[in-house]
């Protein structure tokens, strides 16, 4: 029995257009993603991955074409519930990390938990439990800059855990990490994608990209299943 | 977002700024102390002038001065009728002010004595003036002990003050000063009833005679009965008399050749001239003359009451076509008020400059505070923030500055007000008025204050704010 797609998009297109070259960022994407599947996107700089994975995270939204997740079309929903969905079902993990540099690491990861209007003591004990999850039960008030590089992307994937999500968005998460520090990242991704979390991760490499359990990669804006 | 945790966020952003944001905060704040103390001092003045008149129950009474500019009543009714361009106020006058409608009655009102000092015991108090006025009920005094001066009362008879009463001692007992004998002591010069004028010393055989000069007249001393205890209220050390008695004392006497005394003495020079004999034609012959103060000058003034205070308007402009000033309570608070109106206008005008430029300075905050955290905004939306709750924290952020400013504005107008009500009460103790603490701050002064200045920072959030919740998330993200 094939299982029921978690998220559909139907000929998504979304162009930019600079003086009078309109670029195709991504031309007419079709693919479903299945719960609990670990997908690995490549493909060129500038080929459309982040437009890609801002579209699945709500992040951004699509000229044509539908992106349809639990029923609902993102491609048409408002500000309020894009939001919800990025708040309650997405956990972005970024390259440049995009921590606060003022917050602790604790404070980091109580911001989801913050907008989705947790109560104090209940997001006190979530954040803990995540930044226990990522192993850093010892880093709870240290901020950024008192991290390395791989403790602050460890920081800012115990944020994307924060509020439970179905759907775990890495772009390029290890771009900043040396290749070590990398696969630590990788194993943690990987393991979060065992407990059942689908993950959407965008890399340039190939080790990773042998981690998944799909590959899509993207030229021009088109995307292939496999590895180009 | 919990809207308790905007806040506690938008004051932790301010707190990350902290020279801006103080300084932003200051510029709301001075804005905020100008507009507190002109509110602050046009509800004070207004309600302290407003008490001043209506605890005398004078709201039915309409003041009647000779003098007809009003913004020079206070002079004319003080400094009795002998200015250029009075009016002089006479008995015939208050024939034609009781025949106006509404009018219930008139008080006259003549003060003098040119007194020097009342002595209780031996102790001796200053004391410059008399109060005389009809015994008719329309000015009333509240009574501490005894009675006020009575329409039969005669020479000899007054009632003090108690703040003469508390000098003498009988603070709490003032019913033992009833009856009691005090002796007021004119200056030099005086003239008047009780006076002893003495024949001027004689001249050479052809001394024309002057007759007295009035200023060589030595003190005298006035006795009297004290019938009642006033409660003296803000006019403090005050001696009133009965009007008749207190005309007499104004009245100017002394010796002088007359008329008929020149007459008689031509008359005798003559006669020796004729007989062209030795003749002595005998002292020149001397009448002591009175120059009434009434008849020279008129009251100091009157005082009329109407039957209603919603006449007093009308009645008041009826009295003036009579050629007379005279002013209802209503328009006198309306005159005081004028110069705190004029105070008002100014710091209004600069609280409002102030708050204007405050305005702008939350915009440029804000404005400034939306570049540096540009990144922060899209994480904030990455991670589920709505356009509003981006929209609720600026404007939130922007409206802590403007109550934080609002509230120092308000605490600085309290000193300020402190400092003020110092100043104007010493000026007022000056001119016999009690203490008062002219300026108030009452709650919803200190409410709309503060108000007003988070309602300007939230106005000037509003802007920067929509910026903000426009932001593109992704664009804001790569923002560097
Ligand atoms: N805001 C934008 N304005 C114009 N062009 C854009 C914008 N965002 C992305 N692009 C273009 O769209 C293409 C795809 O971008 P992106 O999805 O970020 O690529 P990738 O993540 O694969 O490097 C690129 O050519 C990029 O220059
Ligand atoms: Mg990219």
């Amino acid at each position: 029995m094939p299982q029921p797609a978690l998220i559909e998009l139907k000929s998504v297109s979304k162009d930019y257009t600079i003086g009078d070259e309109t670029l195709h960022a991504l031309a007419n994407v079709s693919l479903s993603i299945k719960p609990g599947e670990f997908i690995a996107i490549t493909g060129p700089s500038g080929s459309g991955k982040s437009t890609l994975a801002n579209i699945i995270g709500g992040l951004d939204k699509p000229d044509s074409g539908s992106v349809e997740v639990e029923g609902a079309d993102l491609a048409k929903a408002g500000d309020r519930q894009l939001s919800v969905y990025r708040n309650k079902h997405i956990g972005f993990v970024f390259q440049a990390f995009n921590l606060q540099p003022t917050y602790t690491a604790l404070e980091n990861v109580m911001l989801p938990l913050v907008l989705a209007g947790a109560g104090g003591k209940e997001r006190k004990a979530r954040a803990q439990e995540c930044l226990n999850d990522v192993g850093l039960a010892d880093r709870m008030s240290h901020r950024p800059t008192q991290l390395s590089g791989g403790q602050r992307q460890r920081v800012s994937i115990a944020r994307a855990l924060a509020n439970k999500p179905s759907i775990i968005i890495a772009d390029e998460p290890t771009g900043n990490l040396d290749s070590a520090k990398g696969r630590e990242i990788m194993t943690l991704l990987a393991g979060l994608n065992k407990q059942g979390i689908t993950l959407i991760i965008i890399t340039h490499d190939m080790e990773v990209a042998k981690q998944a359990s799909r590959v899509l990669s993207i030229h021009d804006g088109a995307v292939k299943e496999g590895r180009s | 977002m919990k809207f308790t945790d905007i806040i506690i966020q938008a004051l932790k952003n301010l707190k990350r700024q902290k020279l801006r944001s103080a300084l932003t905060i200051f510029a709301v704040m001075i804005g905020a102390t100008s507009v507190t103390i002109m509110l602050a001092l046009v509800t004070g003045a207004q309600s302290f002038f407003v008490s001043q008149f209506s605890a005398n129950g004078t709201l039915q009474q309409i003041a009647i001065s000779s003098q007809t500019d009003l913004a020079k009543f206070d002079q004319g009714n003080n400094g009795g009728g002998s200015c250029d361009s009075c009016v002089k106020l006479t008995d015939a006058l208050v024939t034609k002010i009781k025949a106006v409608p509404h009018v219930i009655g008139v008080a006259r009102r003549v003060s003098g004595g040119s007194l020097e000092s009342v002595t209780y015991n031996g102790t001796k108090l200053r004391l410059q003036q008399v109060e005389g006025y009809d015994a008719n009920g329309i000015l009333t005094n509240t009574m501490l002990a005894g009675r006020d001066i009575a329409e039969a009362d005669k020479d000899g008879v007054i009632t003090i003050t108690s703040d003469y009463a508390d000098k003498w001692g009988f603070k709490g007992h003032y019913s033992d000063l009833l009856n009691k004998p005090v002796q007021m002591l004119t200056r030099n010069g005086y003239s008047g009833v009780g006076a002893t004028i003495a024949l001027p010393p004689q001249q050479g055989p052809d001394g024309g005679g002057g007759g007295n000069d009035p200023q060589q007249q030595p003190p005298t001393t006035l006795t009297a009965t004290i019938v009642g205890i006033v409660d003296g209220g803000d006019r403090g050390e005050t001696v009133r008399a009965p009007l008749a008695w207190v005309n007499g004392m104004n009245t100017q006497r002394m010796y002088q050749m007359t008329d008929a005394d020149r007459k008689a003495q031509d008359a005798a020079n003559r006669a020796c001239q004729n007989n062209h004999t030795p003749c002595q034609p005998g002292q020149p012959k001397m009448t002591l003359v009175s120059q009434d103060f009434l008849t020279q000058n008129g009251y100091n003034g009157f005082t009329a009451k109407v039957d209603d205070v919603k006449n007093a308007a009308t009645t008041t402009a009826a009295i003036k076509k009579l050629g007379v000033g005279a002013a209802d309570a209503q328009s006198l608070i309306k005159q005081q008020l004028q110069i705190f109106n004029i105070i008002s206008l100014v710091l209004g005008g600069i609280g409002g400059i102030a708050l204007l430029v405050a305005a702008i300075g939350v915009v440029n905050t804000m404005v400034m505070a939306i570049l540096e955290r540009t990144r922060e905004i899209g994480v904030l939306r990455a991670c589920g923030a709505t356009r509003a709750t981006i929209r609720s924290l600026f404007t939130i952020e922007a409206s802590a500055l403007g109550f934080l400013g609002g509230a120092a504005g308000v605490a600085a107008g309290y000193g300020l007000t402190l400092v003020a009500n110092r100043i104007i009460n010493a000026q007022l103790g000056g001119s016999g008025l009690a203490a008062h603490n002219i300026i108030t701050l009452p709650l919803w002064l200190i409410a709309s204050v503060i108000g007003i200045a988070t309602l300007i920072g939230m106005l000037a959030g509003l802007y920067p704010a929509f910026r903000a919740s426009r932001l593109n998330p992704i664009d804001a993200l790569r923002y560097e």
